[in-house]
């Protein structure tokens, strides 16, 4: 078995050599990852207003229904979404098991709640003037809202991230959803998984590496943003 | 109703669970006056105001702009249209003063037009040296003629101000009086609500009581002292706001 830190130079060699199977897998993960986030995020976004901003019935039932969904194992998702889109399933006309479609609305599932409960949370922490003051100063629901979200951004940004990392990193249900099939469905997670079980440690490394630099990064620029705050549109 | 009635709200109820805050309440504004409404800590004024501010809904109310009677659903959007409610402690979003300027202006408005806008306002409420201040830091006493500011700029008829000088020093709380009395010289419909009706009285037309759930026109035995020692025929207005 070959030291950590030659499987570490390996990895880096291997990233710098633009190893097109490798640059594929990440080109990949963050398609797919990115669709499920821009999809999920609007919807998301609105259900945790009407959360934070309306009284009706139910509402608490759904707040600790979402904040469960937060600790559903990923592969419990993949295992009920393999069941919905199987052949014998209700949704197995649609023909999506073990495609790209199917790894995004696992994910979709995976990162809707961390958006909702996250979401909401920074919602709540907008006081209630903020919303009343935009209205009455004549903006309409939509353009009050916008006021809301732009001053509670950062807490939504780092809702996004937390969102993006969690589906960018998940292994269960891209594995069980999209059957982890080359230059197709395999992702970084699956890949990860793939390698290491053949031993084969660089390319697990090159691809977590890949992942670390990017969580590092889009942390960087969340930071660096909260730093100076962003400028009035 | 007489024919330059701005607002007549009627049979207002409004209660949280069993507890009732307002109950058949009747309520007429006139258009260019000031209203002064007092009454003890929770007997409903900021209710009143936010719902007359269609920011609150009622249990119930019948609505009259002076033209046509709604129901609330209708007149929600008439009485947002026309009001402008100004908290206790004046919210200031994200920005610098002349940001939070802006989103009184309706929109849209040619850039450079809102530019010169927002600096008459500026210069109308004595903020001109804070425009490019953040709001977020500004003192309590600046964030009230911020808001008034905003008001001014909304051009909206109706200005529904709750304790609009509490926890402000005497310096202060003299400013926004003399910008109150600016509005009200300038034909805006003021309704003040205090429980300390006292720094209100020089500019207040008539003053209403609201006790147990129902507005009654206030009749003092012995009226209190007025407070504001400003000399009230002195304008802070320089330029008059034209569109």
């Amino acid at each position: 078995m070959e030291s950590l830190s030659e499987a570490t130079r390996q990895a880096i060699v291997l990233l710098l050599s633009g190893n097109t199977e490798l640059w594929t897998i990440i080109g990949i993960s963050f398609r797919v990852s990115m669709t499920a986030i821009l999809i999920a995020t609007v919807p998301a976004l609105l259900t945790a207003f009407a959360l934070s901003h309306w009284r009706f019935p139910g509402r608490r039932l759904l707040i600790t229904l979402f904040s469960t969904f937060l600790s559903i194992p990923a592969v419990v998702v993949g295992l009920t979404f393999y069941i919905l889109l199987s052949r014998q399933g209700i949704l197995g006309d649609w023909k999506l098991l073990f495609t790209q479609t199917a790894m995004i609305i696992g994910q979709i599932a995976l990162c809707f709640p961390i958006l909702v409960v996250m979401g909401h949370t920074a919602l709540q922490s907008a006081e209630r003037s903020a919303w009343e003051t935009a209205r009455t100063l004549g903006a309409g629901s939509l353009r009050a809202l916008y006021m809301v979200i732009r001053e509670v951004r950062f807490g939504l940004l780092a809702a996004l991230l937390a969102g993006f990392g969690r589906i960018i990193a998940e292994v269960g249900a891209s594995m069980m959803l999209g059957g982890n099939i080359l230059n197709y469905t395999r992702n970084i997670p699956t890949a990860i998984a793939l390698e290491t079980s053949k031993g084969e440690f660089s390319q697990g490394i090159a691809l977590g590496l890949v992942l670390l630099i990017m969580a590092f990064s889009l942390n960087a620029v969340l930071h660096q943003l909260q730093g100076r705050g962003l400028p009035v549109p | 109703m007489t024919h330059d009635t701005l607002l007549q709200v009627n049979r207002i109820r409004k209660s949280y669970g069993k507890r009732v805050i307002l109950e058949d309440a009747d309520l007429e504004l006139q258009t260019g006056e000031c209203v002064l409404l007092t009454g003890d800590n929770g007997a409903g004024k900021t209710t009143l105001l936010r719902i007359l501010a269609g920011l609150e809904r009622p249990d119930r109310a019948m609505v009259n702009d002076g033209r046509h009677t709604h129901s609330w659903r209708q007149a929600r959007k008439e009485l947002l249209r026309l009001s402008v409610y100004l908290h206790q402690t004046a919210y200031m979003f994200d920005g610098s003063v002349s940001d939070n300027l802006a989103h009184a202006l309706p929109r849209p408005l040619q850039r450079d037009h809102s530019r010169r806008q927002i600096r008459l306002a500026l210069e109308w409420a004595g903020l001109d040296s804070l425009a490019k201040s953040p709001a977020k830091s500004l003192s309590g006493g600046e964030r009230q003629r911020a808001a008034l500011a905003r008001a001014w700029l909304s051009q909206a008829r109706l200005l529904l101000l709750d304790e609009p000088t509490t926890n402000m020093d005497y310096h202060a709380r003299q400013r926004t009086l003399e910008l109150l009395h600016a509005l009200k010289a300038e034909g805006h419909t003021l309704l003040l609500a205090s429980h300390d009706p006292g720094h209100f009285l020089p500019l207040a037309d008539r003053q209403l009581g609201l006790r147990a759930g129902r507005i009654q026109p206030l009749v003092w035995d012995t009226p209190p002292a007025a407070t504001a020692d400003i000399p009230f025929n002195v304008m802070p207005m320089r330029r008059k706001l034209t569109w």
